[in-house]
């Protein structure tokens, strides 16, 4: 894992909404790589600019604003955006036009992005006007998804996943309600 | 040891699909001595196939042939290219179902002479009433070893069960209860007690619950009296000159088609696929569709008028774990139209997962109204309104002139418009399941549109009158009288109970029509 001062442009970016500057984008090999700064994770984007994969980071977190969970989730959740765009050609275009709109929409500034936008409200409504088109469906439609179907996630919310292999619920609380 | 027959072999009896059904059909027939192929699109799934992952079973089994909707339901708007959740595998969507077993009520049979004639609804009666299918009802109930009937105890009531009763008692119902369910709750006919796994829907791994899958279909099977073939998707079925059925040609999983010729065929491949069949099947004597004088095949589409309510509340309710569905209201399935409506509603558990219950809560929604909702998801409770659709003319499957699936057979489209008596229904269902949970301390109430439909009915249904329908009182072709129904295409009216125990009871009572007059030599 090459170090990321050693090729091309190293930015750092927080999220927004969360606070901490968290997620690094970086290019490597001409591919962008979200690492943590702790150096606990990567994830390589190789279809995707740095400055695409902001935005889309930003999006989803705009899209499922959730304090608890941490950015690595989002990073995840928006991979398949990135291998899908390297199958296919017109979901990279789709993509690379949809982001340009929300950059314009969110009137981020010359040279800025949707994720240099520090109110979320504007954020809000530059979603609002793409929500009805292609890009929205796929960014939503498969993020929806990648997102919440992460099972590392699922304890966050509460949820205990697959039972069959422990012996289903009938001695692990199904009716240990309480407050009723 | 499962059977093999001959493609030639004009004796056998064909049936399309193996679910509810076509499933049950072919092991009574079989049983009775009668040799039967089983046609089935989908795949044979072992148990091992079956997992405890929503997203991962909801692509492994769902029919995902493309089809498309039109009409002002809002499943066409939210749902564009998915408007209906049915099955495509060995054991159909019995593989899937919530196990909800009702029988239907008495006037639920004769709605045209109970509600009267109602502007813009085709409502006809069944040929049959409910004494008659009681003995049918009965016989389904032991067979698929129905919980609450014959000695077998009613399953315990679970958290998300225990949020339903109190909020029920609170608004005044009486009727709440867990329901008659198609699952064991005690070890019965060589499968395990449910344990409260809560991925029904995706399939019992324990085959507690009740499937074609793993009963009808390996019992006809050991007769050797019964071959399955999976991978065989039906495209088009014959007949001669004297308008009599000859045989069904199908698909391989290659692709490749072969024809299997038959003495009778049965039509199991639920409400889209079944009326699809038949229309794809036009020729010069049936220009309208095979079976299809009365113009009513795929008309009358009903599929339940939906809605579900979520309620947040400020304490966990979990109610992912346990048995899906194991929790009932039933005081508003009564026939009363003081309440703007004819017909009656359920009011039934429905929980989700949390991938599941990410994409459904608000289809399509994002931003924190929605995040605080899902945060809250360990103390999410849900309900679904679950009742009668009236049949209407212009709700209907048709297939495209112009697009084709992947064998160059005409696909279908799926038409809704909703009635004023369903959307008053629902509204009222809406109401009264957002009161059931305010009343007992909701802090937010979330109401969801329809989902995709589960149930399936009506698009060639039973008529006393040629005219009127497609078949007769016993789901036989008043046109082709060695071609049968045997789905839920069947209905004449969908009533207000979940509809898989009524087409088990049908098909338990076709097999011996059947049988009587393939031995009468009749067909």
């Amino acid at each position: 894992m090459k170090d990321a001062n050693e090729r091309g442009k190293v930015s750092r970016r927080g999220f927004l909404a969360g606070g901490a500057a968290t997620i690094v984008t970086v290019a490597v090999s001409g591919a962008t790589m979200l690492l943590d700064p702790g150096g606990a994770w990567a994830i390589e984007l190789d279809h995707l600019t740095q400055e695409q994969a902001r935005v889309l980071l930003q999006l989803v977190r705009d899209l499922f604003p959730h304090p608890r969970i941490a950015e690595t989730y989002y990073a995840r959740a928006i991979q398949p955006l990135n291998d899908e765009a390297g199958r296919n050609g017109s979901t990279k275009k789709l993509l690379a036009d949809g982001i340009s709109q929300l950059n314009r929409f969110s009137k981020a500034g010359p040279g800025k992005t949707y994720a240099d936008v520090a109110n979320e409200g504007a954020r809000v409504a530059a979603i609002k006007r793409i929500e009805q088109g292609p890009f929205f469906a796929k960014v939503y439609g498969t993020t929806v998804v990648s997102f919440y179907n992460q099972p590392a996630l699922w304890p966050i919310f509460g949820y205990e996943g697959p039972s069959s292999a422990k012996g289903g619920y009938l001695h692990r609380g199904f009716d240990d309600l309480d407050w009723l | 040891m499962p059977a093999k027959f001959d493609l030639n072999d004009s004796s056998v009896v064909v049936i399309i699909g193996s679910g509810a059904g076509g499933g049950v059909l072919a092991n009574e027939l079989a049983q009775r001595g009668i040799s039967v192929v089983v046609l089935e699109a989908g795949k044979r799934l072992q148990m091992s196939d079956i997992k405890n992952d929503e997203v991962a079973m909801f692509g492994l089994f769902t029919w995902m042939d493309p089809r498309t909707t039109t009409g002002t339901w809002t499943v066409a708007k939210l749902w564009p290219t998915l408007p209906v959740w049915t099955c495509k595998l060995v054991g159909g969507t019995t593989v899937h179902w919530g196990a909800v077993a009702l029988r239907f009520q008495e006037h639920e049979f004769k709605p045209r002479t109970r509600y009267g004639s109602v502007a813009g609804a085709n409502l006809i009666d069944w040929p049959i009433d409910l004494k008659e299918m009681e003995p049918y009802y009965e016989r389904a109930e032991e067979k698929m070893g129905v919980s609450g009937r014959n000695g077998m105890p009613l399953l315990p009531i679970s958290n998300h069960g225990k949020v339903l009763f109190a909020g029920a008692k609170k608004l005044g119902y009486k009727e709440y209860r867990v329901p008659t369910m198609g699952i064991n709750s005690v070890p019965h006919d060589g499968r395990a007690s449910c344990q409260q796994t809560g991925f029904c829907i995706q399939g019992c791994t324990f085959q507690a619950k009740w499937s074609t899958m793993y009963v009808e279909i390996p019992k006809a099977e050991a007769t050797g009296r019964a071959e399955i073939r999976a991978e065989s998707q039906a495209l088009r079925i014959e007949h001669d000159a004297k308008g009599k059925v000859t045989g069904v040609v199908y698909a391989d999983k290659n692709g490749v088609q072969h024809r299997q010729k038959a003495r009778i065929v049965c039509l199991a491949a639920n409400a889209i696929e079944s009326p699809r069949l038949l229309l794809n099947s036009e020729s010069s004597m049936f220009p309208q569709g095979l079976a299809n004088s009365s113009g009513q095949v795929g008309r009358n589409y009903m599929k339940h008028t939906t809605g579900t309510v979520f309620a947040v509340f400020e304490k966990p309710v979990h109610m992912y774990r346990g048995t899906a569905q194991s929790g009932i209201v039933m005081d508003e399935a009564r026939l009363d139209p003081s309440r703007g409506f004819v017909g009656g509603y359920q009011m039934e558990l429905l929980p989700q997962g949390l991938p599941s219950f990410a994409q459904n809560v608000m289809p399509g929604g994002w931003g924190r109204e929605r995040a605080w909702v899902l945060d809250r998801y360990a103390n999410v409770a849900g309900l679904w309104v679950i009742g009668e659709d009236l049949p209407q003319e212009k709700n209907r499957i048709t297939v495209h002139a112009d697009k084709k699936d992947q064998f160059g057979m005409p696909i279908p489209n799926v038409h809704f418009d909703d009635h004023p008596n369903d959307t008053a229904m629902r509204e009222h269902g809406y109401k009264q399941g957002a009161a059931l949970y305010d009343a007992i301390g909701a802090k937010k109430i979330v109401k969801v549109p329809p989902y995709p439909s589960t149930h399936n009915m009506g698009t060639n249904r039973m008529a006393d009158h040629p005219r009127d329908g497609v078949v007769n009182r016993y789901g036989q072709s008043h046109d082709v009288k060695n071609l049968f129904v045997s789905d839920g295409s069947q209905f004449p009216s969908s009533g207000g109970e979940n509809p898989t125990l009524t087409i088990v009871a049908l098909a338990l009572r076709q097999s011996e029509y059947i049988a009587e007059q393939m031995k009468k030599g009749a067909i």
